[in-house]
């Protein structure tokens, strides 16, 4: 009993009250507690101290309403930045993928420079084999009634009027296109207004047609 | 076995929101709780929750699933409470005190809303008298309190949050309870 000393009997009251007093030393703490009443005191109050604050600090206790809690909830989610894995997973994907990065950098560069052309390209054009009959006004081209054109017939940036006969294809291009009652068109009609299909028809056709 | 909240980490990792918000829903009203009780002012611990989701978003490819994720998630918790307690005014240290806690007065020293949680509540003059000590208590005895009793975490937890030995932050909850006890005294 008089092993213990009131110094060492108040930090063993509180590795008792954290839990972390072994069996031996409770037992000496409570023999100690037994015989110094200033000792019993000191560790009453610290009894009742540790219950209040549990008491005080028990978060259930608290006062966080659940819309509170909600309206929290909602300001923090819409805090946070935009996801960013989507952008990751795609540069990502690139950066796996440098042929095919290379060969879309170069279609978009050269379906550009397309565009580029095709919005530079504001000039009436005409293309044939057989334009010497063709009367042109302005930006009006016109097969005349009782005229026969032999051959395809192209007409960019301008309106194609028909009244006469074309033994081959029109194509029109940003353009417009009348077909009179008289107008006979042996092969295919095509008016073309938008950069994609004028992008195709660039491709697959050969620029050797003639230019008017 | 890993744990829900690692699992979740890693769902939300893989771009799930809703794991995401999981988590935010587990913790949010912990941590709120927490970082009131460290700032005892409501708007920085709005803050403070806000921030602290924040980092674990943005971290949590970094999350270390060995270390349980509450200990990750309150460790970045307290450290912004810790921080923000270190740019107010200076406490007083109960290191330096040899015993006697007469005319220690630290009630005004540290500013605090007046509309807290605790003016809504028939509380206690008890309650108060610990509410204010605790208010009063520098941040590194103030972060190991409120883990303790009001996260009730043991006293290892603790340690691994504030990265801190064992021994240490035993002394701190002796000098925390033994402070508080003597504000207390005349109550008890
Ligand atoms: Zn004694």
């Amino acid at each position: 009993m008089a092993a213990m000393n009131c110094n060492v009997a108040i930090v063993s009251m509180h590795d008792y009250l954290d839990g972390e007093l072994i069996r031996e030393d409770v037992a000496s703490l409570k023999a100690h507690l037994i015989a110094c009443p200033e000792c019993r005191a000191r560790f009453d109050q610290l009894e009742r101290t540790e219950a209040l604050i549990h008491n005080a600090l028990d978060m259930r206790s608290g006062v966080v309403e659940t819309s509170e809690s909600a309206v929290r909830t909602q300001r923090i989610l819409s805090g946070l930045p935009v996801r960013r894995r989507k952008t990751m997973g795609w540069t990502r994907w690139l950066r796996n993928h440098p042929a095919i990065t290379v060969a879309a950098v170069f279609a978009i560069v050269m379906f550009s420079s397309f565009i580029a052309m095709w919005e530079q390209d504001d000039q009436l054009t005409v293309r044939g084999n057989d334009l010497t009959q063709l009367v042109i006004d302005g930006d009006t081209v016109t097969v005349p009634q009782g005229v026969h054109v032999k051959g395809d017939l192209t007409v960019e940036n301008g309106k194609a009027n028909v009244l006469g006969d074309v033994e081959g294809n029109v194509t029109v291009i940003e353009g417009s296109l009348y077909q009179a009652s008289t107008a006979h068109i042996s092969g295919q009609v095509k008016t073309i207004d938008q950069a994609l299909d004028w992008f195709w028809y660039k491709v697959t056709h050969s620029f050797s047609s003639l230019a008017y | 076995m890993k744990s829900m909240e690692a699992r979740l980490a890693r769902m939300a990792l893989k771009g799930d929101q809703h794991a995401f918000a999981e988590i935010v829903g587990l913790y949010q009203d912990k941590l709120y709780y927490m970082s009131y009780r460290m700032l005892y002012n409501r708007q920085e611990a709005e803050d403070v929750v806000q921030e602290t989701f924040l980092r674990v978003y943005k971290n949590l490819d970094r999350y270390d699933d060995t270390m349980k994720f509450s200990t990750w998630i309150y460790r970045i918790a307290t450290n912004l409470c810790i921080d923000r307690l270190r740019k107010r005014k200076p406490s007083f240290s109960l290191d330096a005190e040899t015993g006697d806690h007469d005319g220690i007065d630290g009630y005004s020293m540290i500013p605090s809303d007046d509309r807290t949680p605790e003016s809504e509540l028939m509380l206690s003059d008890t309650q108060r008298i610990i509410h204010n000590a605790i208010e009063t208590l520098p941040a590194k005895y103030k972060s190991v309190m409120v883990l303790r009793y009001l996260q009730d975490m043991s006293l290892q937890e603790i340690g691994d949050v504030l990265e801190l030995p064992v021994t240490t932050v035993k002394t701190r909850v002796h000098r925390g309870r033994e402070f508080l006890r003597k504000k207390l005294e005349h109550k008890l």
